[in-house]
């Protein structure tokens, strides 16, 4: 059990190296993929299933929904993908410059194995993850009510962003 | 350092270092503050549950909330940059350049 969560951990650094060595958008957004389901399912394993639920369906089926059908802009003839020798140089470089990191910073040599899970102990009948976020709306009204009106402000200034005809805030001239 | 905390801590490093070597195109910057932004998420998750804490479960709601503005106008000015300019290539972007 301990072994597949860092299975799983692997997985995430994996997918994120593969986001990093800067591919074509295509490729890159399966790099995200790999790793959020690697994060997700790592969250799974430690019990917390509401955050990583929360993670599948805000993270990757929202917010990479719109990033994937907005790589369409990002159109060019002959993509890059990860066995082009420029983008494995990359991907090459950034794993030396992260396994030289921790090889000088005395990572490697003193592991602490081991994996904290989540447990309904005593007399709570609800989950750690389902009691924390409930708080949300009870105990932190307040950041609540700012996160929403944030978001609503965010409508605002991506349609000032996008509006086009001389209106828009970034033009050419 | 355990294992799991070196996982997100050098996928935060390896995003950040992929946002500063960009290569061509805008969105791909974009992804990698996407990246770095989940492997915050997972590693602000960890914590409540290593310190068995549920209030602090409400962070990552919260981070998640603000990085959803972030990417959204992200890539209104992907969108901007692409209609004024033809394409998102990042050396379009060159007002600043004296």
């Amino acid at each position: 059990m301990t072994y597949f969560v860092f299975f799983l951990g692997a997985c995430f650094v994996i997918g994120i190296l593969g986001v990093a060595s800067n591919p074509s958008p295509y490729y890159g957004v399966v790099g995200l993929v790999l790793a959020s389901v690697a994060g997700c399912g790592w969250l799974l394993s430690l019990g917390v299933s509401f955050v990583a639920l929360v993670l599948f369906m805000v993270y990757l089926g929202g917010m990479l929904v719109v990033f994937v059908y907005s790589v369409a802009l990002a159109a060019e003839p002959f993509p890059e993908a990860w066995g082009d020798w420029r983008v494995a140089g990359y991907a090459g470089a950034l794993a030396a410059v992260v396994l030289v990191g921790l090889v000088l910073g005395g990572v490697v040599g003193s592991w602490g194995f081991g994996v904290v899970t989540v447990d309904s102990v005593g007399m709570f009948v609800v989950r750690l993850d389902f009691s924390g976020v409930a708080m949300l709306y009870s105990r932190g009204v307040g950041m609540f009510l700012v996160a929403g009106w944030g978001l609503l402000l965010t409508l605002f200034v991506v349609l000032e962003l996008v509006r086009g005809l001389s209106r828009g805030a970034i033009r050419a001239v | 350092m355990s294992p799991l905390h070196l996982s997100f801590y050098s996928a935060f490093v390896l995003s950040g270092l992929g946002l500063a070597f960009h290569r061509t195109h805008l969105i791909s910057a974009l992804l990698c503050l996407e990246s770095i932004m989940l492997s915050m998420f997972v590693g602000l998750t960890i914590w409540p549950i290593e310190n068995q804490t549920p209030s602090f479960t409400i962070v990552p709601i919260i981070i998640l909330t603000f990085s959803a503005c972030e990417a959204s106008t992200g890539l209104a000015i992907m969108v901007a940059s692409t209609r004024t300019h033809g394409s998102d290539h990042l050396h379009n972007l060159n007002l600043l350049r004296c």
